[in-house]
């Protein structure tokens, strides 16, 4: 009972722990140094979450609390109900973890700002919300989590708001979570006319009969939105606006994954929905393949990791759709530390080089800023599953998991492709950012030596080589996992990375070379002839201007918009109905009958007087045939 | 800018010159490595040097169209920007220089009062700038040509013991990046 107690108290010591800073922001004297003390904070709340792991870890304690009744409308419920179970207590320390390593590296990446204090109780904030959200046992409790996340991804990407594209960003953030939120309102909604609960739990026992598409739909593009998943993607990587820091905690580790772990959190009935499942698999299956596409010729270091974060998101939501919920929450820990370590070492990189985060302008970093590299090459090589990295323990499995099934096998080749290109993309980093000389405007001093650098990616380091390891030997297994299976499925993971790998070192030699044929130099005075089927072109543009789809949502919608705007402003308004019709048409009307009569009345005095006495002489005649008594006759 | 280098009211050297400068560009984004640029550069270069001689106005409109097509068709479809430059990651990253300078006579004492050695600087420079506006003001018209100046770099301060003219605007310039 006392253990159960302080199992379940051990959340409260963290909010406590992290809210300390936020509070203390109330007193009248506000204290120095503020961003240590978050930084300090979330240090102690990590080893604050470490009690209640080891708890789960050693006597394997998972509980249900529903601590405080919050309100009730008529037969409706909601209270205060926290889930402790293995997604939340694993998710917790993780998160903490990295968020400790991130803030610590945001104190020298940060510096300089001059509103630093607050951009770190955004941080915090934000990773409050997170907690909620993942403890949350109750729809509306992980509605409040969730509303916040997207509210503190908001302000933390429109951090720079003197920029006109960190706005246009955090706007694109919002606009597409909100189209997310209908699905999950939606959902919620249902379960409240349905099944008269929001409690998680209790919607799963409530389902025998009642059919559950429209829910699951809902919440899958809730997913979809706060995942990043094909449709509503083109937020993620223009998060990238966001600093550094923000990237690596909001948009690879934390925030972005909320949408998986709703769909983790919901499994028993996706379990059951088979139209649910292969939706997730084939729309997982399009997000990774497309994001990874996109990756391969991007030239901005940090959308490069975004597009592969938008690539290993779409890798998780195949996870779901193959039942294999265990599986991607186990890939979203992992992806957490080395995607983490990704955006840390870019950071490095492009502080260190005043901001220059294109890979043309980069090079020869290994020389420059040895110990980021080596950093950036593991968490490289973790997110391609390099055997024993931590990467190489989730995705090694998804993809067997994927292989053994007889699910769908256009999603396979799909997430197959999508593994090679990792490899191709992570490559190109390696290859231009790393290797070789160096490219850049201005060489600078290195300066990597400074502990807020090294100490939160060597930690983060430890985490991309281990964590695999340590999560998956502790993971208590639900499923039984294959155990035979023959040995090109057992290798097709690796076989194809290496393929990419390859391929990409094969592209390499390609460019080194000079071309074979120089341009023609008299074709100026023709006109050029460059075809513009060529394929390898169409695919380049297509890969790099991410599938023209920011270019259709959000330049061709709008600018059909407004040209129907104006279209009814100028031409249905004011040129139809205040013109044509009113004024306009009476000229118009009126025009024809005038003329006729005016064009008859020009100097034919003949023809007047013609027709006077002949209309009169006619008038007369018919009164008299017609009246014969009239008194003038008689 | 790059949408409008070929606009109507540029003279035909202007044309051909931004053309090339921006092709250059391109060719630089496309070829990642230096001496694959140079190379391809100086094939550009030589295209260009072909025709430098050109007297015939229409050939030579012509031409300029040609490259202007040419261009259209190979350009980068994300050419490499500068950081700072328009469009690129750190352009108008922070922005509190834009805020005019007279503002900070408008703070309350109690935040003048965190930066009191700045304000107390600045309240010095304001008596001095009183003391010389004058001065500068008469420098200033003296040293102007009736037709408008030649150049806008201020002048120096001629005499011993006179501030430059305009001073104040670089004394009291804020950073454009917070250090």
């Amino acid at each position: 009972m006392h253990l159960a107690t302080m199992f379940n108290s051990n959340l409260a010591v963290i909010l406590l722990i992290l809210a300390t800073p936020l509070l203390m922001t109330l007193t009248p004297s506000p204290l120095k140094n503020w961003a240590i003390r978050v930084k300090t904070a979330i240090q102690t709340a990590f080893f604050a979450s470490l009690f209640q792991l080891s708890l789960f870890l050693t006597q394997g304690l998972h509980t249900t609390t529903t601590s405080w009744h919050w309100m009730k409308i008529s037969t409706f419920n909601i209270s205060l109900s926290f889930k402790f179970d293995f997604y939340s207590i694993i998710f917790i320390p993780v998160a903490l973890y990295v968020s400790w390593s991130i803030l610590e590296f945001a104190l020298w990446y940060m510096h300089a700002d001059p509103r630093m204090d607050q951009f770190f109780k955004y941080l915090l904030v934000f990773l409050i919300t997170m907690i909620i959200l993942v403890t949350a046992n109750n729809l509306y409790q992980l509605f409040i989590g969730w509303e916040g996340v997207s509210i503190m991804s908001f302000l933390l990407i429109s951090w720079w708001y003197g920029r006109a594209d960190a706005n246009t960003a955090a706007l694109q953030a919002v606009i597409y979570n909100r189209v997310g939120d209908i699905g999950l309102i939606l959902s919620m909604t249902w379960f409240v006319m349905n099944l008269n609960t929001w409690e998680i739990e209790q919607t799963f026992s409530f389902l025998n009969d009642t059919p559950t598409t429209l829910p699951l739909l809902g919440l899958i593009l809730a997913a979809t939105g706060k995942s990043a998943q094909f449709g509503l993607h083109p937020w993620l990587t223009a998060a990238m606006e966001g600093p550094t820091p923000v990237s690596a905690l909001l948009h690879s580790s934390t925030m972005v994954v909320a949408g998986i772990f709703l769909l983790i959190r919901f499994h028993p009935l996706i379990a059951q929905n088979p139209t649910a499942l292969t939706i997730c698999l084939c729309l997982g299956a399009l997000s990774t393949m497309f994001a990874a596409t996109c990756a391969l010729t991007q030239n901005d270091l940090k959308k490069i990791v975004a597009f592969s974060t938008s690539s290993q998101l779409g890798l998780m939501m195949v996870t779901i759709g193959l039942n294999q919920p265990q599986l991607a929450f186990l890939h979203i820990c992992t992806h957490a530390f080395f995607k983490a370590m990704l955006f840390l070492c870019s950071g490095s990189i492009i502080h260190d080089f005043k901001d220059e985060q294109d890979i043309r302008k980069l090079g020869h970093v290994h020389a420059l800023l040895p110990f980021t590299s080596a950093c950036m090459v593991v968490g490289s090589l973790a997110l391609t599953g390099m055997p024993f990295l931590s990467g190489f323990f989730s995705k090694d499995a998804i993809i067997e998991a994927m292989n053994t099934s007889y699910l769908n096998a256009w999603a396979l080749t799909l997430t197959l492709l999508a593994t090679s290109f990792t490899a191709v993309y992570n490559f190109r980093i390696t290859f231009y950012a790393l290797m070789n000389f160096p490219r850049c405007i201005f060489l600078p001093p290195p300066k990597e030596d400074y502990s807020p650098v090294r100490n939160p990616i060597k930690r983060l380091a430890w985490g991309s080589i281990l964590a695999g390891f340590l999560i998956t030997l502790n993971c208590p297994k639900t499923e039984t996992p294959i155990l035979t299976m023959p040995m090109t499925l057992k290798l097709s993971a690796l076989l194809v990375t290496i393929l990419g790998l390859l391929s990409a070192m094969w592209l390499k030699t390609l460019m080194n070379k000079l071309p074979n044929k120089s341009p023609a130099s008299n074709t100026m005075t023709q006109k050029s002839k460059i075809p513009m089927d060529n394929p390898a072109k169409i695919i380049f543009n297509f890969s790099n201007l991410t599938g023209y789809i920011p270019t259709i949502m959000h330049r061709m919608a709008p600018k059909a918009n407004l040209t129907m705007g104006q279209l009814m402003a100028t031409q249905l308004m004011d040129q139809t109905w205040l013109e044509i019709s009113l004024p306009k048409g009476i000229t118009s009307s009126q025009l024809p009958l005038t003329k006729l009569t005016s064009d008859i009345p020009r100097g034919m005095v003949m023809t007047y007087l013609t027709t006077f006495i002949f209309t009169t002489l006619l008038s007369t005649l018919l009164l008299i045939l017609t009246q014969p008594d009239l008194p003038i006759l008689t | 800018t790059a949408g409008k280098m070929a606009s109507a009211y540029l003279t035909h050297q202007q044309k051909v010159l931004r053309l090339y400068k921006k092709s250059l560009r391109h060719l630089e984004s496309w070829y990642i490595f230096r001496d694959i640029y140079r190379f391809h550069a100086c094939l550009l270069r030589a295209r260009f040097d072909q025709h430098k001689n050109e007297k015939d106005m229409v050939k030579a409109t012509l031409l300029l169209k040609a490259g202007e097509e040419e261009f259209w068709e190979k350009q980068h479809p994300q050419p490499y920007i500068f950081p700072d430059s328009p469009g690129g990651t750190s352009y108008e990253r922070y922005e509190r220089y834009k805020v005019p300078e007279w503002c900070l006579d408008y703070w309350h004492p109690s935040e003048k009062a965190m930066y009191p050695d700045y304000f107390a600087k600045r309240e010095m420079w304001k008596k001095l700038r009183i003391q010389s506006w004058e001065r500068e003001i008469q420098q200033l018209q003296e040293e102007t040509p009736a037709d408008g100046p030649k150049t806008e770099v201020l002048p120096p301060a001629r005499k011993e013991g006179d501030l430059p003219p305009l001073w104040w605007e670089y004394v009291t310039r804020p950073r454009e990046r917070p250090t």
